[in-house]
């Protein structure tokens, strides 16, 4: 077993094989002749082993009078197809030697190249109707099969049944460019390449470019020995193109690979999905072999059935795959949308966030936060990728890989759970990303001989020249670090996904933007509000307790009893009404105020205010004081105290019926990094059902004859602990006491 | 000089001279007590200009100003009287309705010497007031006059 770093493996050996200009070769194989044509119908170039007939410099109208005509009809059609277009079938030659040949013709710059391949026979203009029927039935089968690997296997076997070679192979390129074999059919003549992997240096660059334009290739004998074409230039001077030719001399390295492989005919037939080359049908045969043209274009014709078959096949499955994924959009859409923060709408629903993309694990990175979901590296890992992947810039809204690490080498440590990364930037100025994760697969790549081709040192000092490789025994390789690769439709579906949060994001920040102007409005409002009744709506009340007491006390003898009842309810009444005023003030105060927390002694405070409460209890009341340790408390200690006063307070008011009135003090075991405190007393308690009126202003559950108070003080103490973070809740029992309590946010120095 | 300094009360809400009035009555204080009812006419008073050109040269005991007033408020006449050298002596006691810890702070800022919110409770504002009184206009010792012999008008 061995191990490669592939991309290192692939700088190394794609060199003299890509340098080679195998267009321009300047011979063509023996099993036919080339004649190159000017605008005039004169011979410009011919192949060494044309008929004496036809030399360089005659009009091919004297040479052949029957491909002149031919060659009038072709240039009259409008040739506007690319490649080599097949003209007749012909005999050429005496009686008794009469030698059919197929001719084939294209252009190119301005000469038009004529070509003749030798046949047996004459029957090539039969056309395809023979084979019509076969067709048929592969294009039906075609529609039943299931998987890209039965697509292929059907074509394997037709084209070895058109064509009679021992094997068929299709071979598919990866993004690499290397080739794995996925169907094959044969006649176990030749070894089976089945599943094997062929480095991409086999087929070079300008090879794969010359298969895109020229669908198919024929090598009848590898033995063969090359034709030149005579002169060597054209009239312009240049070697003449053959990348369209039909009988091109391939590159001697080639004809070396095919002598090491065993296999002395060979044919390929070029794939093309959508203009790009997808991958070959190859046939391959022990003995030389000749393939009529006809069985050739039927090949030709297949593949380009499989072709569509295999596009629309794919297409499907991507939409397929595509209507999945956005439901899981729009499900996960619905979550960031009912959610305050997008990200809780992510959090909230992780199966959907790892289903969006077909995720192991994800995390939400931000500059202070790192969650993460499912199967991912360690927190300390993710924040080192996140740093990464914001020094990476701004280039990319959306980073794929399938080898994470050999972009970022730290990845190697956790290529378990990471080695695919599809990472989505959700906010470039707070620098935020949504990540996923797919595991390591670790695969044995079979290679059809081992992929490192050696360069053997030319004996004659001339550059290394290249040398196929001469073994084709299975050489296997562990490949690490990877992942299954992102479909088109996932990375798609990360885009929409990362369209969507900004869309969000956006609407969010206007809408904060406009709530934001409107708070400060009618906070402005309230302010103005609350100074003109601090001085306006006071002052009346107070002129009517100042007036109705001098009333009282220096015009009090004129009245009757009655007529002093009067008074006193007016200054009452009056009088309430103004301490409402100043504790509407204090309430509305206590949300404008900022805080100012500070740690100190609970008990302290409690102590200080007991006694301030103590002075307003009249001396025959017995009232017993329990308080425990309480600590200290990080809080605004004007505030807290008043939230103290408020609950002693209503201690004592409401155990005022008591023989002796017990009133606790106390703090429990923390909950939730908060302090709990409470204070209970033993009094009238309250109906539970009535819990929630509690706390709200104004509220009171008893009457005014029966306790005195605005309603406003347990409001106070709500709000207040409140804005310090913290939460309140009552217990009660009618007649038995109430307990009120409190929490306070812990802070670990307080 | 004999005579006791006077009481100056700046307020523009009739009810409000009239219960000051009567709570300063009950304190017994023997101070002559003038009224002002807007800042422009208790400056005029101070320096002695307008009206009160001709008046005895001689300081308030206390001012007790209201904070909102026509023409000229509260807080611009107490800036204006502790900002000036030869007035900054005269004690001021602002004397409101007005809760606003905003107006507290300022009013300290720029120097005042009490600030006093009026209760509610006829018993509580008769007692500040008289509090108020008998302490600036009796208790307290003012700062010494210097430059000129003060009683010699």
């Amino acid at each position: 077993m061995n191990q490669h770093n592939t991309a290192a493996r692939l700088s190394l050996d794609l060199t003299a094989c890509d340098r080679e200009p195998i267009h321009i070769v300047g011979s063509v194989q023996p099993h036919g002749f080339l004649l190159a044509l000017d605008a005039s119908g004169r011979i410009v170039q011919a192949s060494a082993n044309a008929p004496a007939a036809a030399p360089v410099g005659a009009r091919l109208e004297t040479a052949f009078p029957i491909l002149d005509a031919l060659v009038r009809r072709y240039l009259d059609g409008g040739q506007s197809q690319d490649g080599a277009t097949y003209l007749r079938t012909v005999a050429l030659g005496p009686e008794d030697a009469r030698q059919f040949y197929e001719v084939a013709a294209h252009r190119i710059d301005d000469l038009v190249v004529l070509e003749l391949e030798e046949t047996e026979d004459a029957s090539g203009d039969a056309g395809l109707d023979a084979l019509t029927p076969r067709l048929r039935a592969f294009v039906e089968r075609l529609h039943a099969a299931g998987s890209v690997e039965d697509l292929c296997q059907l074509l394997a076997e037709d084209i070895r049944h058109v064509t009679g070679f021992d094997r068929a192979l299709v071979y598919r390129f990866d993004r690499d460019w290397h080739g794995t074999v996925l169907a094959e059919d044969g006649n176990g003549v030749l070894p089976s390449y089945l599943d094997l992997r062929f480095p991409a240096s086999d087929i070079p660059a300008q090879a794969r470019e010359l298969y895109r334009r020229n669908r198919l290739r024929i090598i009848p004998d590898a033995g063969y020995a090359p034709v030149p074409i005579r002169p060597g230039t054209t009239p312009a001077g240049k070697p003449l193109d053959l990348s369209q030719s039909v009988l091109r001399s391939v590159s001697p390295v080639h004809v070396e690979y095919m002598r090491n492989m065993g296999t002395m005919a060979s044919m390929s037939v070029s794939i093309l999905v959508d203009g790009a080359l997808w991958g070959l049908v190859s046939c391959h045969n022990q003995n030389p072999k000749r393939v009529p043209l006809q069985a050739r274009n039927a090949c030709d014709f297949l593949t380009q059935i499989f072709a569509l078959q295999l596009s629309a096949k794919v297409r499907g499955e991507q939409a397929e795959q595509r209507l999945a994924l956005g439901q899981v959009q729009a499900r996960l859409l619905a979550y960031m949308a009912e959610e305050e923060s997008f990200i809780d709408g992510l959090l909230n629903h992780p199966d959907d966030v790892l289903a969006l993309v077909n995720a192991s694990g994800a995390a939400v990175v931000t500059a202070d936060r790192c969650r993460l979901l499912g199967s991912t590296p360690p927190e300390r890992e993710v924040r080192a990728l996140y740093e990464w992947l914001s020094e990476r810039g701004e280039a990319e809204d959306v980073v794929a890989t399938d080898a994470l690490a050999e972009e970022f080498s730290r990845a190697e440590g956790f290529a378990d759970r990471a080695s695919g990364l599809l990472a989505i930037s959700i906010s470039k100025r707070y620098a935020s990303y949504v990540l996923w994760f797919r595991p390591e697969v670790v695969r044995t790549v079979k290679w059809g001989g081992n992929p490192v081709k050696a360069a053997r040192p030319d004996p004659a000092g001339g550059p290394d020249r290249l040398h196929p490789r001469k073994s084709f025994e299975i050489w296997k390789e562990t490949v690490k670090g990877r992942s299954l690769p992102w479909s088109v439709p996932e990375v798609e579906a990360a885009k929409d996904l990362r369209a969507s949060v900004l869309g969000i994001v956006l609407r969010r920040a206007e809408e904060l933007a406009a709530m934001s102007e409107e708070l400060q409005r009618s906070n402005k409002e309230l302010e103005a509000f609350s100074y003109s009744v601090s001085h306006d709506l006071r002052a009346p009340f107070r002129h009517i307790v100042g007036y109705a007491n001098l009333l009282k006390n220096r015009e009090g003898s004129h009245l009757t009893d009655k007529g002093r009842h009067y008074v006193e309810t007016i200054i009452e009444a009056a009088f309430s009404a103004g301490t409402l005023v100043d504790n509407l003030l204090s309430f509305s105060q206590m949300g404008r105020h900022a805080l100012n927390k500070v740690s100190g002694d609970l008990n302290g405070l409690v102590e200080e205010v007991r006694r301030k409460v103590l002075r307003d209890v009249p001396p025959d009341r017995t009232v017993r004081w329990e308080i425990g340790p309480l600590g200290r408390v990080h809080a605004d200690p004007v505030m807290l105290r008043l939230v103290i006063e408020n609950l002693l307070s209503n201690a004592v008011k409401y155990s005022r019926g008591r023989p002796e009135a017990v009133i606790e003090v106390g703090r429990l075991p923390p909950q939730d990094h908060e302090a709990v405190f409470f204070v209970r007393d033993n009094g009238v308690g309250f109906d539970m059902a009535y819990v929630e009126k509690l706390f709200g202003v104004f509220q009171r559950l008893h009457r005014v004859e029966e306790f005195e108070g605005t309603g406003i003080g347990l409001a106070n103490v709500r709000r207040i602990v409140e804005r310090h973070g913290g939460r309140t809740w009552a217990e009660g029992v009618p007649d038995r006491g109430a307990t009120f309590y409190f929490t306070l946010p812990l802070r670990e120095e307080a | 000089m004999a005579t006791l300094k006077p009481i100056l009360l700046v307020e523009d809400n009739p009810n409000d001279i009239e219960l000051t009035l009567a709570a300063l009555e009950s304190s017994q204080l023997a101070n002559q007590i003038v009224i002002c009812r807007d800042g422009a006419e208790a400056l005029d008073f101070i320096y002695r200009r307008g009206p009160h050109e001709n008046r005895a040269v001689q300081d308030p005991a206390v001012v007790l100003l209201d904070l909102k007033l026509p023409k000229v408020d509260g807080l611009e006449v107490l800036a204006k009287v502790k900002g000036d050298p030869a007035t900054r002596g005269i004690p001021v006691v602002m004397l409101t309705s007005s809760r606003e810890e905003t107006d507290v702070v300022r009013s300290y800022n720029l120097g005042v010497n009490a600030f006093v919110v009026k209760p509610v409770a006829f018993d509580e504002f008769f007692a500040a007031i008289k509090e108020i009184g008998v302490f600036w206009a009796l208790l307290n010792e003012p700062p010494p006059h210097r430059g000129g012999w003060p009683s010699n008008g």
